[in-house]
């Protein structure tokens, strides 16, 4: 842009020029990508080679420090429990094993039932029409005003305990609404476009143009939609944990903070019991993110960057 | 004194298959009050130029060497600050799509009055107003105008707007980027001429660029040919066109069709006339077919019956807005008529069977007028061809639909080994707009639509492409309806043009009486205005392209068709 005469192309060697060929190498959605499969790894792994019965109240001494650390008590972390243990003696490392993937898979479980249901409304929305499209759209547009948290508070206290599969359930129910209204707007466009033109012409049947014609061409933005949904499923979904709202006999991240913050750990300075699942929370989410913007550059080239 | 100073100025593109040199060496310069030309295809460079002028390069592109100086300016070392106050002010920038440069959300003179406020502070209100006043009428708009928001405004409207505000702080330099490329003849001549009156008023120089020789010779005193970022020739337009040096700038002289002049179509081989074998029934008739949006009517009633027995090529003509895109998706079908039927081979298309249903697929085909969407950008480009190849029953293996493939490349001029196994984006509009005439050839349908099909294509391709589909109607005995709003190609390919205006048919006949010797003064208007690549031919005659607008406002609509003629195999109908 200004008119300084160096050579900007020749510094940019050839290998930088190839790994751009591919947008899928993404450095983004690398790293992204990266952090959500340590903590898939971090469940597998564990669950071979750590014993998961230390994650139920049990014989360990309580409030104990991870390794290097000491508690107020004056006890010392032990290799036992490396991470520490929290007030009623469960091992941290066995609840965040179980907690983290369970957290994880209620996400991806909600989001992949509420693109299901997107990707069915939309479609039928923007391709059929007149009074379906006129019902899709109020229900959708309804929907997205309405707070899920609100709505699941009430729904889950009258329920009592639920299941990892129950509440997924639940939080699918709100959030179908932004991929049906993403994928309605993009079939309507794509339904002028030349190429489906093209397709009715060469004798294509409805579904033929539906799911060869446009949905390969949807796929990145039903991918941006799929990680948006999961980060706003696995927030919903700690959200109830938090408040204690969850599956009450199975460890997740939520409900150990939960546990965490009703046994006063913040003022006990025991700040390994909320510490780390925040910390995993976090990185999840920074995962999730990552993602989503290297979804963002792949299916949007002009966000590509040079360098 | 040059106003504007260029000298071997190249512009770099990194891009991820390499360095791109939009532009090497490039050196012209303009002198006040002069217009210079500087034409091109897509992807030559012009566009790029004028940006570096403004200094509004998109990134990734940079100056990699030369200079630009305006007047005492050396624009490429100028602070940020001080660009930014000397566009506008110095050097101005007319853009190409007009629709997508005002602010919708802005009425026209506060846009302007922007552009006073920032260079040159809070003014007098009162003087403000006369200005903005003045500024209207210089361009011709009446003084309302200036109260409304951009959609209430036509495209040529807007695109005055935007010379209004390109000229409203007196620069010494105005480049106009093909501002009138999205603009049909009639306004493309007012345009122009407003254009250039106010370019003369004021006395700067002007920067026109273009692909249109015939508007070149209308408009400019200097010419550059830019090809590849490469300068091929410059110098006097008369000069350059008239004896070009460089072979590039003869072809793009060549490539304008004329009216009356020589077909561009060469000398084709009197191939015997293939006719289709007998049938009652008519390959496709309207019958009494209007269609209406709303309370606005697109297209009257009309009823036209296409016998198909001998293979022709019906032009319909017109502007955009007359109605003829319409007619011909209602003839295909994606749009049902408001009132009346269209019929193929005697069968309602709208209560078809499934069997009958894909009969007419198969038989009626189209090219459309932009190739970009055409193709599918997931699949390779052989699943335009090969899709519907199958879907009607035409393959009996894959190797043959290979070489049914590598065939209809090349009888369009397409080397298969270098175009199938491609994705779209790796092809050139004029590549994929071929593939499309291949496409249609492979499926040898009983009639086309081509709906501008050469409107979006560079101008060395489009006799070529239009050769093409020519030879689909010689060779291949295809009927085809030939849309268009160019005349001069509508006089060579066709064998009967209907003239499209408000959706009325005003004029209709063989070519040579139509468009050759026009009777009805919307023909008439058509035709004076399009710009001649002659220099000594006057643009639009005696009338000022003001006056023909008023005057054509001004027409009879009602005014009854003229007949000029029959040709065997069509018979045409209007009104109840």
């Amino acid at each position: 842009m200004t008119g300084v005469p160096g050579s900007r192309a020749g510094e940019l060697k050839g290998w930088q020029m190839r790994r751009l060929e591919s947008p899928w190498m993404n450095p983004k959605l690398f790293w992204g990508a990266g952090l959500l499969l340590a903590i898939v790894a971090l469940g597998i792994i564990g669950r071979l080679f750590w014993n998961l019965d230390l994650a139920f109240t049990g014989a360990a001494p309580l409030k104990l420090p991870p390794v290097g650390f000491e508690n107020l008590r004056g006890q010392e972390g032990a290799w036992v429990h490396p991470i520490g243990t929290d007030g009623s003696g469960r091992d941290m490392l066995a609840l965040i094993v179980i907690g983290a993937p369970n957290s994880l898979f209620v996400g991806l479980l909600a989001s992949l039932i509420g693109m299901s249901l997107g990707i069915f409304l939309g479609f039928s929305a923007g391709f059929i029409g007149g009074r379906t499209d006129d019902i899709i759209r109020v229900l959708s547009d309804v929907m997205i005003t309405i707070p899920p948290l609100l709505i699941l508070v009430v729904v889950q206290s009258a329920w009592g305990d639920v299941s990892l599969t129950m509440m997924a359930l639940l939080i699918a129910g709100f959030v179908w609404q932004s991929p049906t209204r993403l994928i309605r707007a993009q079939v309507l466009s794509m339904k002028q476009s030349g190429y489906v033109q093209m397709a009715r012409l060469s004798g294509a049947s409805t579904m033929h143009i539906m799911f060869r014609e446009m949905l390969p061409n949807l796929v990145p933005y039903l991918f941006g939609s799929f990680i948006a949904n999961v980060t706003t499923s696995i927030v919903t979904a700690v959200g109830l944990e938090v408040l204690g709202l969850g599956p009450q006999r199975i460890p997740t991240l939520g409900r150990t903070i939960y546990e965490a913050i009703n046994a006063g750990a913040l003022i006990q300075n025991l700040w390994w019991w909320w510490g780390i699942p925040t910390l995993l929370l976090g990185l999840m989410f920074i995962g999730l993110l990552l993602i989503n913007l290297g979804l963002d550059e792949v299916s949007n080239p002009r966000l590509r960057k040079l360098q | 004194m040059n106003v504007l100073n260029v000298s071997d100025l190249s512009i770099d593109f990194p891009t991820a298959r390499g360095v791109v040199h939009a532009l090497a060496d490039l050196s012209f310069s303009v002198a006040r009050g002069r217009r210079l030309g500087i034409i091109g295809e897509s992807g030559s460079g012009k566009t790029t130029t004028a940006l570096a002028v403004m200094r509004m390069l998109a990134s990734p592109g940079f100056v990699s060497g030369g200079s630009i100086r305006l007047g005492d300016l050396d624009i490429l070392t100028l602070p940020e600050d001080r660009m930014r106050r000397a566009r506008l002010r110095r050097v101005s920038y007319i853009p190409q799509g007009a629709m997508n440069s005002l602010n919708p959300v802005m009425r026209v003179e506060d846009q302007l009055k922007d552009a006073i406020v920032a260079h040159e502070g809070r003014t007098d209100r009162e003087a403000l107003r006369t200005r903005l006043a003045d500024a209207f009428a210089g361009v011709g708009l009446p003084a309302h105008a200036g109260s409304l928001y951009p959609h209430e405004l036509s495209g040529g409207m807007k695109q005055r707007v935007c010379i209004a505000l390109g000229v409203i702080l007196n620069p010494e330099l105005i480049i106009a980027d093909e501002p009138t490329s999205a603009l049909d003849v009639v306004t493309q001549r007012q345009v122009m001429q407003t254009l250039k009156d106010v370019q003369k008023r004021i006395g700067a120089a002007l920067i026109l660029i273009g692909h249109d020789m015939g508007l070149m010779a209308q408009s400019v005193d200097e010419l550059v040919v830019l090809k590849d970022g490469v300068l091929v020739e410059h110098g006097d337009m008369r000069r350059v066109i008239e004896n070009p040096s460089h072979p590039y700038t003869r072809e793009l002289v060549a490539s304008v069709p004329l009216v009356g002049g020589e077909s561009f179509l060469g000398n084709s081989v009197a191939a015997p006339e293939i006719t289709r074998s007998r049938e009652d029934l008519a390959l496709l008739e309207f019958e009494n077919v209007n269609k209406a949006y709303g309370g606005i009517t697109a297209l009257h009633p009309m009823s036209f019956s296409l016998s198909g027995e001998e293979p022709r090529v019906i032009s319909i003509v017109g502007q955009s807005g007359s109605g003829k895109s319409t007619m011909g998706s209602i003839m295909l079908g994606f749009n049902a008529p408001s009132t009346g039927r269209v019929l193929f081979e005697g069968q309602d298309i709208a209560r078809m069977s499934q069997h009958q249903s894909r009969e007419f697929r198969k038989n009626v085909q189209a090219v459309f007028q932009d190739p970009y969407a055409c193709f599918n950008p997931f699949y390779r480009v052989d699943h335009a061809l090969g899709f519907p190849f199958r879907r009607f029953g035409y393959a009996t293996s894959d190797a043959q639909v290979q070489e049914s493939m590598h065939l209809a490349c090349q009888s369009v001029g397409l080397d298969p080994a270098l175009i199938l196994r491609r994705y779209p984006h790796e092809l050139s509009g004029g590549q994929r707009q071929r593939l499309i005439v291949a496409r249609a050839l492979m499926l040898n349908p009983k009639l086309l639509v081509a709906d501008e099909p050469v409107s979006m294509v560079d101008a060395s391709l489009r006799a070529t492409i239009l050769k093409n589909i020519y030879d689909l109607k010689d060779s291949h005995g295809i009927s085809i309806f030939y849309i268009t709003h160019d005349l001069a190609t509508a006089y060579h390919v066709s064998d009967y043009v209907m003239v499209l205006y408000k959706g009325q048919v005003v004029e209709v006949g063989p070519p040579k009486e139509v468009i050759g010797d026009p009777r009805h003064p919307y023909t008439q208007l058509l035709i004076a205005s399009i710009p001649w690549p002659d220099p000594d031919r006057e643009w639009g005659g005696t009338t000022t392209a003001a006056e023909d607008i008023a005057a054509l406002d001004a027409m009879d609509h009602d005014a009854p068709t003229v007949f000029r003629g029959d040709v065997p195999g069509f018979r045409l109908d209007v009104g109840e």
